[in-house]
């Protein structure tokens, strides 16, 4: 065995002079090392719940998107379904009083609606289309102007205003079939109105067959209607 | 015809995002910009919507708040067209927007509850029209 060649005394004492020094030091650097990373968790930490709860905040203010396709309807009105359809009796623009049960024996479709309602605009067209075709099968709708203005009922200016708006919108669109005011009042019974439009077919035995919330297209009014007059003949 | 999907609200279509509070030299009359988020598939009438039917976005201070809106510039509003009727072009607001306003304060802190009446609808259907409030605490120093 070869003996291990001395260490030079100069060389060992530097070594032995330096060891404690680089010893701190490396155990310092250690400790600012491991006080570094926990310092670094703790932000990332912090950062990830901060965002966290900047998630839970927005999915908890976001509104409850319900998809749903044509024909499809909210738990409020898909209750008015197989059911009979809530009566009512509201004034027409001439103030004369009108009541669901003055069209007992007719398959109906009653139309809730407001002047501010672009969709509604666009389908009164196909509404006096499908009146004309499927009138003389006893069919009728009903249109049922729906403001949701909350207007008090001792606001006559807003009444005037509100009636005034509404007229127009009926002598613009031409809209020959009855049309209703104050839908408002029926929210209770038809399921929140808080879409507009909302159509509810009825039969000629006063069940609610369909109900339809928003626009799709006249086909599908024109097969609700169909579902209308054959149930219940 | 194409056809819709449809999206039903639960909450509010439009949420007030900021500033929650401001600092203004009293008597003077000062910038301030609300932001605004509109719910997602939803729009809302611009300020000037094209059709007189439509029901505009507006912005108000109620009076006796000790703060008085002085002017308020809105967002011009971008193109929007319903898939049922590709011939009317609207002039709609949707996903966020601000409204750029100035408000005089007189001295003091006011916790004021401004309003913002608007209209929202989505590609087939419109929900009636609604006023939220808009708090904000103003300072006028």
């Amino acid at each position: 065995m070869t003996p291990r060649p001395p260490i030079p005394p100069s060389s060992y004492n530097r070594l032995k002079r330096s060891s404690p020094l680089k010893r701190n030091t490396i155990v310092i650097g250690i400790t600012l090392l491991i006080l570094a990373t926990f310092a670094w968790a703790g932000w990332a930490n912090w950062e990830y719940r901060k965002q966290a709860a900047e998630r839970a905040l927005a999915a908890a203010s976001h509104a409850e998107l319900v998809p749903a396709t044509a024909g499809d309807v909210s738990a409020e009105a898909s209750r008015l379904t197989g059911n009979p359809a809530p009566d009512f009796t509201l004034q027409d623009l001439s103030g004369a009083s009108v009541s669901l049960t003055s069209f007992k024996g007719k398959p109906l479709l009653i139309n809730f609606w407001a002047t501010w309602c672009g969709p509604c605009k666009i389908e009164t067209p196909w509404l006096i289309e499908l009146q004309n075709e499927y009138g003389p099968k006893g069919f009728q709708i009903i249109g049922i102007s729906t403001e949701g203005n909350d207007l008090k009922p001792d606001d006559k200016d807003g009444w005037a205003h509100d009636k005034a708006a509404i007229a127009k919108f009926v002598k613009e669109q031409r809209m020959q079939y009855p049309v209703l005011i104050n839908g408002d009042s029926l929210v209770g019974k038809y399921g929140g109105l808080d879409v507009m439009p909302t159509s509810v077919y009825v039969d000629r035995n006063g069940k609610v067959v369909a109900v339809q919330l928003g626009i799709s297209s006249k086909e599908d009014m024109a097969a609700h209607i169909e579902k209308a007059i054959a149930s219940g003949s | 015809m194409e056809k819709p999907h449809k999206s039903l609200l639960r909450t509010e279509a439009v949420e007030y995002l900021y500033p929650e509070q401001v600092t203004l030299p009293a008597g003077k009359s000062s910038p301030v910009t609300l932001h605004f988020r509109i719910q997602p598939n939803l729009h809302i009438n611009s300020h000037t919507p094209r059709e007189q039917y439509l029901i505009p976005t507006v912005f108000s201070i109620p009076e006796s708040s000790g703060v008085r809106l002085a002017d308020a510039t809105y967002p011009a509003g971008a193109d929007f067209t319903l898939p049922a009727d590709p011939n009317e072009k609207l002039l709609v607001y949707s996903g966020d927007f601000a409204i750029e306003t100035k408000i005089v304060a007189t001295p003091g802190d006011h916790l004021v509850e401004a309003k913002l009446r608007y209209q929202a609808c989505d590609q087939n259907a419109c929900m009636p029209p609604k006023t939220i409030t808009v708090p904000i605490d103003v300072i006028g120093k």
